[in-house]
């Protein structure tokens, strides 16, 4: 997402904020008071660096950080008293130890989403503080190495922590850097924006989760286990509590989420706010610096909801516009759709072999069977919808084919092999693209940017990737707004940029669920022309909508589903005089009403 | 170490388990109705819970006010009166403060108000706290009857009349509000607002308005289930820490978006922190519940009577 | 017989110097001596914000005592100056309050604190790195494990008073009821003095050195919920006494609540406990004086016979009901370290850490604020002091034992 002379003028950026560090620690700051609370600002800023790797890109909220921070301390102290292992090694091993733990976690816990992955990662930390307690680490000191110190990480010298922390600070920045720039941030992007639809877009999301999961319980790990060392006391309470993980979440919230230097903006800010207040007013009037925390906390992020970050660029480019990513070339700009199309005359379409076979599909959730002896043969190049009332099972049968769900019984192919069973990122590379209902965009990002997130099977590298976006928005002539801020879409535009995105990696077959719903008239016809291009293209395409007489005017064939079964199939005419259809879906008044006389 | 345990003890903490169970209850009743309607993770929780305990104790022990009443009937009156006056101090911190960062506007921009709402809550929480240290002092308090100490006994089985009390206390006031929400016009456009903001406000339903109840309203019970606390425990202003896992394990658990749910989720806590120890070394008891809070949501993510996480 | 003429010709003189100097401040400075200053760290905010509330009381007492009277006579009558500093609710928060105050203040002498164990030790870890002279009231024996030359505990280790501690109440009991116990249930929590405590009873061998079976031995988690399952197996134990480390009031409050529930107060199971909660204010309000009455604790300090002219001076300056622990060691601490800057002769922070290693106190208001006399071991620990008991008699804890320092008679409770 950023060019190359972005990340480059990034790390430009860390060289010129580790250079001030350096500058403050040994030339302003004095007392070791300040080089111990400038080292607590830079260990707290790696905790809130690691989280934001996690939750900022990938939006998987973690309340539980402090379970490999707290690790991390352990395994510094226990390694300590127990084997006499020197922190340069326990600090380092720490890192693996967090890793291992993220693995642990991760593996259960990512079958959860939203609040209810946020709120089992509590669990994690907390329920280990009770363990070491019953273990009898309530209070672990690490012993004090007279003999060699400096073997131990014993400094004189505070200024030698902050270096240390610094190192850490400055690694993490640039891992997060290097992962915001490569495939793997764009993953977790995918998946923060819409995890379905980066599911279906080809991106292996369980791996990408798990990955970031594992890197960032390693570099809180690490820190946790340099904070042990500049602590030198380590309780279950101090390092295992809900406020460490609470830290970490709002350093990096009040930072700018989701930012490369939001955690450490959050750090600086925060930290000797905190620790300030203390200071002077602890014993004036007690708790009276909580309130004024508090109270100040308060006020910035309400300036500043989603982070003082992004609320200073905001600031800034209101002043000198931002600048957007460059046009593509006037040649390459799609006709602007024509505002009213007739519908076109149904001649009957070429159709091929069945591309798309579902036999005997069913599955039940809990005791309501939500699809029942679904046979359906979908033939290559056609346009095939698919209607019912709500609640029929439409989406679950997009859900059915895509790969969200396994069906029981049935069994699905594509082009003749058997797709059943696998994972839709699976399933997407065997040629398969789906829009989602609910279109979800990345409102700060262009629409390129949030074409380009789903732009992975098949894109050797982002050059490659970028130019399938542009390739895409030009197919469904979306082309003139692909620098323009997501944020500002209308409804039609964001269905274009969601069905763009379906379209990157060339797919024979699409399901669209429900792209027509909400749209005004003018609007319509638009779109329905778009995917009639679709057609024109070679792709097959399944459409699920309410709106029949879009409907009527667009598809060649009709399926209706009612409460999970299939009860009429065929072409438009035929089934829409079907009298079952008509009980369940159309009343009587509609059909009087409006349907296409028969040929 | 694991010692087998006669049938006396099974029932005694049994027992123990629901009447701690039924507080939790109700806290988490409180916690659930903000969470169930606003999607918000409120972190100051504990500290309304707070809020309500000192209420109470001012009430009674403090400054008298419901001396008149008795040891017994006293505590009772006041934890309900601490429902009322914390939820007037939920209306006033929601008009002038939750508000801005929670709610319909906010909800629609990608995750902004999620994180707004977080640093408020936990600055609200800091707030009360400490302010709670200034104007409270730091000495630990409880109010004082007889309750708290004598027992009713059902065969060898001792049950604490204090949390007796409490627990049917606990449970009218669960049952009451749920046929509030279910059967009330306020009740069930609380509900609405929750499901699908949108949608309700094309209804007419004022969201912004039911969100301040359902903050008010959340926070109250909260308090009312802490003035019951507080005549069996003592207390200081940091105590909401305490109580602030329990509260949301025993949410997750019931079942988010579930108001009955939330109930049922606390008690099941109590349940298992007691019972655990029948088992278990005692340190472990809170390691019990959340042992048991992630099994349950890795079988079952959406908690006992929850929804199911959003659609596709 | 020494000993008493001294102690009470001292308390006179104290009594004296109260009425000639009610209460006056410390601004009142000598224009030729710099004030010679010393630090305190407590938690002032936070969870703990009552036990750092008191230890000020006792040292701001003290240091307005000192310096009513003349301040440090070897350094020219300069005043003693206390500095405070929050250690707040976390051991982050201690460190950082100590170094702050060693940074601000680089002229300090020594210091006190911190309460509770893991802040201390996060404290004097800084300190000692400083060469400053640190005392503590903290029971556990981490403290002055570390081979630390610059830490001095005023409290025997938890340790240590686990070995006291049954002996004394067998005694007791024995003396009282002709029997001896032959049973014990130990309920405690599992921080840091309590585990030492319990850890000498159990792996160290003090339960088999007095004969004693445990028939209920439970320790959980702070705090606790509801103190039904343990005391229900008090029921079923049927101990012969019943042993409470348990460090929080609140804690504290629940167990005697239930025993008192389940019919097992009131000298049907006789209470031991230890340390200071069990003597605070706080729980006296909220349980009442009859089901405290005679409830025995051991704890390391307690106001003894001698001190009866200070405990009302304490109590009405500060309006706290009684003095207990905490108040009594805040000012023996500020005493310890004045007697100390005397002994060395100059405000010389290594002075004053060489002066308190060799000191030998047994007379003064260092050596009337502790049970025994001032004199520490090369670990920082005390020698040669007597285990205090306490019990509460008609709504006061009062000191019982030993004799000498008693205040009133014990007796072992029966039904």
């Amino acid at each position: 997402m950023r060019t190359r002379a972005e990340a480059r003028r990034q790390r430009w950026a860390i060289l010129g904020f580790a250079v001030a560090i350096l500058v403050l620690s040994f030339v302003v700051l004095k007392s070791a008071y300040y080089q111990l609370v400038l080292t607590q600002v830079l260990l707290w800023a790696v905790l809130s660096l690691a989280w934001n790797l996690l939750s900022g890109y990938s939006g998987y909220f973690s309340f539980g950080h402090a379970a490999f921070w707290g690790l991390g301390a352990y395994t510094v102290a226990l390694g300590m008293l127990y084997f006499d292992l020197t922190p340069w090694i326990s600090v380092p091993f720490a890192a693996l130890v967090g890793a291992v733990a993220g693995a642990i976690i991760g593996y259960p816990t990512f079958r959860l989403r939203g609040h209810y992955f946020a709120l089992a990662m509590l669990a994690y930390p907390l329920a280990t503080l009770y363990v070491f307690q019953w273990l009898g680490y309530q209070e672990l000191a690490l012993p004090m190495k007279r003999e060699a110190p400096l073997l131990y990480m014993q400094f004189e010298d505070p200024r030698a922590y902050v270096v240390l922390a610094l190192g850490l600070v400055v690694a993490a920045l640039l891992i997060s850097l290097k992962v915001e720039n490569s495939r793997f941030g764009m993953a977790l992007l995918a998946i923060k924006q819409n995890e379905p639809a980066a599911e279906a877009a080809g991106i292996n999301t369980w791996r990408w989760k798990m990955l970031a999961l594992m890197l960032s319980g390693a570099i809180a790990a690490i820190a946790g286990g340099l904070y042990g060392v500049v602590l030198l006391v380590v309780t279950p309470e101090t390092v295992f509590g809900m406020l460490v993980s609470a830290q970490a979440l709002i350093l990096a919230l009040f930072g700018g989420v989701g930012s490369l230097w939001g955690p450490v903006i959050g750090a600086m800010l925060l930290v000797p706010l905190a620790e300030g207040l203390n200071a002077e007013l602890g014993d004036v009037l007690p708790g009276i610096q909580g309130v004024v925390y508090g109270i100040a906390i308060i006020m910035i992020i309400l300036w500043a909801p989603e982070g003082v970050y992004w609320r200073a660029l905001d600031r800034l480019s209101r002043r000198s516009p931002a600048p957007h990513a460059p046009e593509p070339a006037a040649g390459t700009i799609a006709t602007p759709v024509a505002a009213n199309v007739a519908p076109l005359p149904r001649a009957p379409a070429p159709l091929g072999d069945d591309l798309l076979v579902l036999r005997d599909v069913g599955i039940s959730f809990g005791g309501l069977r939500a699809l029942d002896g679904i046979d359906l043969a979908i033939p290559e190049g056609g346009l095939y919808g698919i209607i019912g009332p709500n609640g029929a099972g439409k989406t679950t049968l997009f859900n059915v084919i895509n790969g969200f769900l396994a069906p029981d019984p049935g069994a699905i192919t594509l082009s003749g092999e058997p797709i059943t069973g696998l994972r839709p990122s699976q399933v997407c590379r065997r040629g398969v693209g789906r829009t989602f209902q609910v279109v979800r965009a990345f409102p700060r990002m262009t629409v390129l940017e949030n074409v380009i997130v789903g732009a992975f099977v098949g894109a050797p590298d982002d050059a490659a990737a970028r130019q399938m976006a542009l390739a895409a928005l030009d197919r469904v002539g979306l082309s003139a707004r692909s620098g323009a801020i997501a944020g500002g879409l209308t409804t039609r535009e964001l269905r274009l940029m969601e069905l763009a995105r379906a379209l990157v990696p060339h797919p024979k077959l699409m399901l669209l669920d429900e792209t027509l719903a909400g749209l005004a008239h003018d609007d319509l016809d638009g779109i329905l022309t778009v995917i009639r291009q679709l057609r024109a293209d070679g792709i097959t395409v399944v459409i699920i909508e309410h709106t029949m007489q879009a409907m009527v005017k667009l598809v060649d064939h009709f399926t209706v589903l009612d409460h999970g079964r299939l009860i009429a199939s065929g072409q438009p005419n035929d089934v829409v005089r079907d009298p079952s259809v008509i009980e369940a879906y159309l009343g009587k008044k509609w059909v009087d009403r409006v349907a296409v006389p028969a040929k | 170490m694991a010692v087998p345990f006669s049938t006396v003890d099974l029932l005694q903490a049994l027992s123990a388990g629901l009447l701690v169970g039924s507080a939790y209850a109700l806290m988490c009743i409180g916690l659930g109705i903000i969470f169930g309607s606003m999607n918000v993770i409120n972190f100051a929780q504990g500290d309304f819970l707070m809020l309500g305990m000192y209420a109470a104790f001012y009430l009674t022990t403090g400054f008298g006010v419901l001396a008149f009443l008795g040891p017994y009937g006293g505590p009772i009156v006041a934890a309900f009166l601490a429902g009322p006056i914390v939820f007037a101090l939920g209306w006033v911190l929601h008009r002038f403060i939750v508000a801005r960062v929670t709610g319909a506007g906010v909800s629609q921009i990608a995750g902004a108000g999620a994180y707004g709402q977080i640093i408020v809550t936990l600055g609200i929480s800091l707030i009360l706290q400490n302010g709670g240290l200034i104007v409270f002092g730091s000495t630990p308090v409880g109010i004082r009857t007889p309750l708290s100490r004598q027992s009713w006994e059902i065969g060898d089985v001792l049950l604490n009349q204090a949390r007796v009390v409490s627990f049917f206390f606990a449970v009218a006031l669960a049952g009451g509000m749920y046929l509030f929400l279910s059967h009330t016009r306020l009740g069930k456009g609380l509900r609405a607002a929750a499901d699908n903001p949108q949608a309700a406000i094309y209804m007419g339903i004022d969201v912004d308005r039911a969100h301040r109840i359902a903050w008010s309203v959340g926070v109250g019970i909260t308090a009312v289930a802490g003035g019951l606390v507080a005549t069996f425990q003592t207390f200081q202003p940091y105590v909401g820490f305490d109580f602030v896992i329990v509260m949301y394990a025993g949410v997750v658990l019931g079942g988010l978006g579930s108001n009955f749910g939330a109930f049922w989720g606390g008690l099941l806590i109590g349940v298992v922190q007691q019972m655990s120890t029948l088992i278990l070394p005692y340190q472990l008891q809170n390691t019990a519940i959340f042992v048991v809070f992630l099994l349950i949501i890795f079988l079952r993510p959406q908690g006992m009577f929850g929804r199911l996480s959003e659609r596709t | 017989m020494n000993r008493k003429l001294t102690r009470r010709s001292v308390t006179a003189g104290l009594a004296l110097g109260a009425l000639a100097s009610p209460g006056l401040g410390i601004g009142i400075a000598r224009a030729q001596t710099k004030a010679v200053k010393i630090a305190m760290i407590a938690p002032l905010s936070g969870p703990w914000a009552r036990q750092g509330q008191l230890l000020r009381m006792g040292s701001d007492m003290a240091v307005d005592d000192i310096n009513s009277q003349g301040g440090i006579k070897a350094l020219g009558g300069a005043k003693l100056e206390i500095i405070y500093a929050d250690a707040g609710d976390s051991t982050e928060k201690a460190k950082n309050a100590a170094q702050r105050l060693l940074s601000d203040h680089p002229d300090l002498v020594g210091g006190s604190g911190a309460w509770l164990s893991s802040f201390t030790l996060a404290v004097t870890e800084v300190t000692e790195r400083a060469q400053l002279p640190w005392l503590t009231l903290s029971y556990s024996d981490a403290i002055t494990n570390r081979g630390f030359k610059f830490v001095f505990q005023t409290s025997p280790t938890a340790d240590w008073q686990a070995s006291e501690t049954l002996p004394t109440a067998i005694k007791l009991a024995e003396a009282a009821t002709g029997k001896r116990p032959k049973t014990i249930g130990i309920i405690q929590d599992n921080t840091a003095s309590p585990v030492s405590f319990g850890k000498q009873l159990r792996e160290g061998g003090g339960l088999d050195k007095v004969g004693l079976k445990p028939v209920v031995d439970q320790i959980f988690t702070p705090p606790l919920s509801d103190a039904t399952p343990l005391v229900d197996k008090v029921r079923s134990g049927k101990p012969d006494f019943l042993l409470l480390l348990t460090s929080a009031m609140p804690d504290c409050k629940l167990v005697l609540e239930k025993l008192d529930e389940f019919k097992l107060s009131k000298g049907k199971v006789p209470l031991v406990g230890n340390g200071a909660p069990f003597g605070s204010p706080e729980l006296l309000k909220t349980i009442g004086p009859e089901l405290l009455e005679g409830l025995l604790f051991s704890v390391a300090n307690w106001p003894m016979k001698g001190q009866e002219e200070f405990i009302e001076r304490f109590k009405k300056r500060t309006g706290e009901p009684f003095l207990t622990q905490d108040g009594l060691c805040g000012y023996g601490d500020v005493a310890i370290l004045k007697e100390a800057l005397e002994l060395a002769g100059a405000a010389d922070k290594l002075k004053v850490a060489e002066a308190i290693r060799t000191m030998n106190l047994t007379t003064g208001p260092a050596a009337q604020s502790f049970p025994g006399p001032i004199k520490f071991d090369d670990k920082g620990r005390r020698q040669d002091v007597p285990m205090i008991f306490a019990q509460w008699q008609k709504g006061m804890p009062v000191t019982v034992f030993p004799t000498e320092l008693a205040l009133a008679k014990p007796f072992w409770p029966s039904v």
